[in-house]
């Protein structure tokens, strides 16, 4: 009996499963006439940007084309996303294809169908994190940082390529070893590829480039955003974030002297980050559970307000700090109404410090207690956490929090959601009537008790005035 | 009369009376909102930070009660203290502290008022404060009358003996501890002066509660039964003081001895004799009155003798035999140099170590106290002139806290409290005294008899004499305010100073040491450190230590002395034995921070060596030839090459600190230090701050075989 209901649990679930996730199957009608691959791994992040030429040699318009990501870089791929000629953005959708469940897949959708024989340009953009591996794994504090690139030489796609060209940038002009596949040239901080003709859908060979990168390996481990809504006319955000340096760990002692003394020791270290805030952050707060960290700067240019971050101690390899940074933003720039209905624009999550990867990000939105209807809408596809009540202040039935999370987030995912709710605008008075009820009825206690007496016999002598 | 007048045509809607309630009440809350206002500098100059060292524990300890629950923290074990002994904590502390804050803290919660925990310590000694004035303002109104409450509570307000201990972040016992003593004090002078069973139980409670939160409450113990003693002495003793102290010792007893930490002492330990002593006493008292009464005199008399007699044989017998076969527990070190000042700098160096439990110098007292020193005897006149139950009791506080103050400074606590209430006894007497005689001409008319017959200038002398005192009233608020804002308002665990260019700079180092312990080692690691700065590595790094403030153990302390003070080689011994990971040394020769690992050196070699085990380590071998310390080339080579100063100084040969000196001068010594080119075998530098004030070494696992 029980195997029954297992079977049928399952096939229920196969079911629900081919319905929810899209399946897409690969056109044979589609090329790519050329692809222009940049692969720049000049930070910590993988980012490639492919100009791709399509071509639609089948007979039928073509609405869509697949992008796909190689078996060993799948789980490191945090975002994908493609523009077309007029650098307008296009939808994209991950998506799966029968048969080849090793690989990753988006599903880019067109504006315009492709007639047969057209070819559009559009350009397909690739964010990896976590796909430089430092080597060696670990360095004493005066090494340079060498980290190791092992990608496809090719472009991997589900399609047939006529003519491809790689062009990687590197970060610094020592390059210990890299894959040598003719025709190739090396130059000052790069080394291109190609052109490459004919190559045969997914087909892979190896890249590998061993070079010094001493930029920051800093990874957001996690980072709980929070934003609390006031119809009193401010947002208060609140991040608390745990970074860790993700580069080659730090071997052997840490010499403060050579740290002070000379400045190019600890290349790989990060002393300092900068963090871009709206422009109208205000009240910022930057501290850990120790209290207030006293090594920082602020400067407020015209279209953000620029903090000089400096963890309490130079991050080396492995080293780890967390620490909360607060601000308020007025509510007139996020807040839009509408009779008892609002929208709430902010963002998923706002910038830590350039090319940033973070693990995993949760966002709290805590709306005025009494918000009902609430519906988010996201720019991505995040997992939404179950709802919950937050008290504070004055609060009587509790907050409504909203929280969602995602996981692998890069700098291409600063886009804002948009969240509406109902909040009827008599509520608004609520909370000064309990001050005023509470002071009227202390008021009136204290004077019944003056005005009354509550002994149970008379006192001896009694008060004279 | 015309005063009244003029003031009901001011406000024509209050009477008199009511005009006196307001203006108490206003004079009253205005104190107590200033003595919550005076202690918050630290705040706002530096942030809202616990203190310290010991206010660590207390915080570590009160996160851990609300998050917890009082059952867990009442059978707290510790294994992140005293590695690899541990520490029970609720059998070894007062837990009043900590249970008031996480009450107040819950009830807060409950209220959905979301202040942090720490906040709540942060503010906890300030907001004592503010009740503090408050009580002492009744107490002192037991005493003399209103006026001198009023007096008193705005002088406690701000006297700097009381603000040391208690300004926003100094989050420890003595905080909530002197309101829990005058709020027992009070509740036992109303005892006194009612005889009711009621404020006797009262009493009791606020004593319960002065026992759960300091160890100073032996003070109050004893100072109680004295006055039961000496009213009997002086004939005073009624049925009063009987009902009052019978009802205090019995329910006050059974009570303190819930405390887990206190647990049996008040019926064992010498420092309570007095107490079960008195109220054995006042039983015979009672009983030999009730005899009298019934008895003829020759009779009563033969009784008397033979019962006496009988009675101090066998208490003689008891006492001794109980102290011989250790029921009753011997003075303990701290008691003893509260009798004699010299006793524990002979004896128990882990005592006199500590700063705080040093002779109080005079100019302290000034500093301190300033112009209550002097009023406090015309307030000893004003008692003695009018003498009742509540006045003796005030002068006997008065007299042995002066004794107590003077041999440790720390008590200076106890002292300030007394000191503001008869000094406003005295302000107030005073005052009283003299307004009337400037009272103008309205007074002439009524009372010109009176005048005829006493000096011309009385209304002149009278005016001076009101404004001499008026200004040393005003210099009281301006020393206090300055003693306040620049003595006693600096958090310790940030430390600032003034650039050149007068430009602040922030010393974080403390905090940027104990951070990078908490996030870069791994959770189990222990940590090594003199004990000063255990309880702040458990509380803000979360890791284990050796040793800390609770100097429990003076062998486990030695140890670490020990290891401090011998060669890398025998301290690796020592460190391995104890399984150690990390050691930490606070170094100020870099900015010249003066308090320091080097400075305190010397009582590491002295507690070092009070073990048996230290026998080797001879205080006199870390002195040159001619007796002094020094850390440069003509200091002795067994300091050169000691593991503490191997670690302050690894590197810092290397390092110019001042123009014009030679690299590796040390600014606190005003030295260049002698052993400047050696490099560590045992240990690895794992991190030094910004500042070099705290450094951190790792301890190096043993070398691999054949390598």
């Amino acid at each position: 009996m029980a195997k029954l209901r297992f079977y049928c649990i399952f096939l229920l679930y196969i079911l629900i499963k081919c319905e929810s996730a899209s399946v897409d199957t690969i056109s044979s009608d589609i090329r790519f006439k050329n692809v222009d691959r940049t692969i720049d791994i000049s930070t910590q992040l993988v980012r490639i940007t492919s100009k791709l030429t399509l071509e639609n040699t089948g007979s039928t318009p073509v609405k869509n084309f697949l992008i796909a990501v190689e078996s060993s870089a799948k789980n490191n791929a945090a975002f994908a996303g493609a523009k077309d000629s007029n650098n307008k953005d296009l939808r994209v959708v991950e998506t799966t294809v029968k048969g080849y469940e090793y690989a990753k897949f988006w599903r880019v959708d067109l504006k315009e169908a492709v007639n047969p024989g057209a070819t559009p340009q559009i350009t397909v953009t690739l964010v990896l994190t976590k796909a430089l591996l430092p080597y060696p794994t670990a360095i004493t504090q005066q090494e340079d940082q060498l980290v190791k690139y092992i990608g496809n030489l090719y472009i991997y796609s589900p399609y047939y390529i006529t003519s491809q060209k790689t062009n990687v940038i590197l970060s610094s002009k020592s390059v210990e070893s890299f894959t040598k596949v003719k025709p190739f040239t090396q130059q000052d901080g790069g080394i291109q590829y190609g052109p490459y003709p004919n190559v045969k859908p997914f087909s892979e060979k190896e890249l590998a480039i061993h070079y010094k990168n001493n930029s920051p390996f800093l990874t957001v481990t996690r980072i709980e955003r929070l934003i609390e809504v006031s119809h009193w006319g401010n947002i208060a955000v609140e991040e608390v974030i745990e970074i860790e340096h993700t580069g080659a760990k730090l071997k052997g002692p840490f010499s403060r002297y050579d740290y002070q003394q000379d400045h190019h020791s600890g290349p790989a270290s990060v002393r300092s980050y900068k963090t871009l805030l709206p422009a109208s952050a205000s009240d910022v707060y930057y501290r850990d559970t120790n209290g207030n960290i006293s090594t920082s700067n602020m400067k407020v240019k015209k279209d953000s307000v620029e903090l000089d971050l400096r963890p309490r101690y130079p991050l080396f390899g492995g080293w780890r700090t967390h620490y909360t940074l607060g601000y308020n933003v007025p509510s007139y720039e996020y807040l839009y109404q509408s009779g008892n209905d609002y929208l709430l624009k902010m963002r998923v999550i706002d910038h830590i410090y350039d090319d940033m990867q973070v693990d995993e990000v949760v966002t709290k939105i805590i709306l005025p207690e009494g918000s009902t209807s609430v519906k988010v809408n996201l720019p991505y596809p995040v997992t939404r956490l179950p709802d919950s009540l937050h008290y504070t202040y004055l609060d009587t039935k509790g907050r409504p929090v909203i929280s969602f999370t995602k996981k692998n987030i890069v700098e291409n995912h600063i886009e804002d959601f948009q969240l509406r709710y109902t909040f009827p605008r008599l509520l608004m008075l609520q909370e000064p009537l309990l001050v005023v009820g509470f002071l009227y009825a202390l008021f009136l206690c204290v004077i019944i008790y003056v005005r009354l007496d509550f002994s149970i016999h008379k006192a001896e002598h009694p008060h004279k005035d | 009369m015309t005063v009244e007048v003029q003031a009901k045509t001011r406000l024509p809607q209050l009477s008199s009376d009511k005009q006196l309630t307001f203006i108490k009440l206003a004079v009253l809350s205005m104190a107590a909102i200033l003595s919550f206002g005076t202690r918050l500098f630290s705040v706002l100059r530096f942030e809202s930070v616990i203190h310290e060292f010991d206010p660590y524990f207390n915080y570590r300890t009160t996160r851990y009660l609300t998050e917890e629950g009082f059952y867990n923290f009442h059978n707290w074990f510790d294994d992140r203290a005293w590695y690899p002994l541990g520490r029970i904590i609720g059998g070894t502390i007062y837990p009043g502290l900590m249970v008031t804050s996480a009450t107040l803290y819950n009830v807060m919660q409950f209220l959905n008022i979301t202040i942090d925990i720490r906040n709540v310590c942060v503010f906890l000694a300030p907001f004592f404060s503010s009740l503090t004035t408050i009580v002492t303002y009744l107490l002192t109104k037991e005493l003399k009358d209103e006026g001198a409450g009023l007096v008193a509570a705005a002088m406690i307000a701000i006297v700097p003996g009381y603000i040391s201990r208690s300004v926003a972040g100094s989050y420890d016992n003595e905080g909530i501890a002197i309101f829990c003593m005058l709020l027992t004090y009070y509740f036992w002078i109303k005892a006194v002066n009612t005889g009711t069973i009621l404020w006797a139980t009262m009493t009791a409670l606020a004593y319960f509660y002065m026992v759960s939160s300091w160890g100073g409450y032996v003070f109050l113990i004893n100072l109680i039964p004295l006055h039961v003693l000496a009213l009997m002495l002086l004939g005073r003793f009624s049925a009063r003081v009987y009902v009052a102290y019978s009802t205090l010792y019995c329910v006050g007893t059974i009570l303190s001895m819930q405390i887990s930490f206190v647990g049996f002492q008040p019926v064992q330990s010498s420092e309570h004799m007095l107490a079960l002593g008195t109220f054995g006493l006042c039983q015979l008292y009672a009983f030999t009155q009730y005899l009298r009464e019934h008895l003829s005199p020759a009779n009563f008399e033969l009784l008397f003798k033979a019962l006496l007699t009988t009675l101090l044989a066998t208490l003689g017998t008891a006492l001794v035999a109980l102290t011989l076969t250790g029921k009753i527990s011997p003075w303990t070190g701290r008691f003893y140099s509260l009798l004699d000042p010299s006793y524990a700098k002979n004896h128990i160096p882990i005592i006199a170590s500590v700063s705080e439990h040093q002779p109080t110098s005079w100019s302290s007292f000034y500093f301190d106290l300033q112009v209550l020193v002097f009023l406090f005897p015309a307030g000893l006149y004003f008692c003695f002139s009018k003498l009742t139950d509540a006045n003796i009791f005030i002068i006997l506080y008065g007299v042995l806290s002066i004794y107590f103050a003077g041999v440790m400074v720390r008590l200076m606590l106890v002292l300030a409290p007394v000191m503001c209430i008869v000094s406003g006894v005295a302000a107030s007497s005073l005052l009283s005294l003299h307004v009337k005689d400037i009272e103008p001409k309205v007074e002439k008319h009524e009372k010109k008899k009176k005048h005829e017959n006493n000096l011309v200038f009385r209304s002149e002398v009278g005016f001076l004499f009101v404004t001499v005192l008026g200004c040393l009233l005003v210099s009281y608020v301006f020393h206090c305010t300055w003693v306040t804002s620049e003595a006693y308002s600096s958090p310790s665990i940030v430390l600032s100073a003034r650039a050149h260019d007068g430009a602040r700079i922030i010393f974080d180092d403390f905090r940027e040491a104990y951070t990078w312990l908490k996030m870069n080692t791994p959770e189990d690691s222990k940590v090594m450190s003199w004990w000063d700065y255990g309880y702040q590595i458990t509380a803000m790094a979360n890791r284990t230590v050796i040793v800390d403030n609770n100097t429990w153990n003076n062998t486990h302390i030695s140890r670490v002395g020990q290891a401090m003070a011998s060669t890398e080689d025998k301290a690796y011994e020592i460190m391995r034995e104890l399984d150690v990971d990390y050691v930490l040394v606070i170094f100020g020769g870099l900015v010249g921070y003066s308090s320091d690992d080097i400075n305190k050196f010397l009582w590491m070699v002295r507690i070092g060596g009070s073990t048996e085990r230290g026998r080797h380590i001879r205080e006199a071998d870390y002195y040159t030839g001619a007796g002094e310390f020094r850390v440069d080339a003509d200091g002795s080579s067994t300091l050169l090459n000691c593991l503490m100063y191997k670690m302050s100084y690894y590197k810092f040969g290397l390092v110019y600190t001042e123009g014009g000196r030679p690299p590796g001068f040390d600014r606190v010594r005003g030295a260049e230090i002698g052993n400047k080119d050696f490099n560590l075998d045992v240990l690895e530098e794992a991190y030094t701050t910004e500042h070099w004030l705290v450094r951190i070494y790792k301890v190096k696992p043993l070398p691999n075989r054949g390598v």
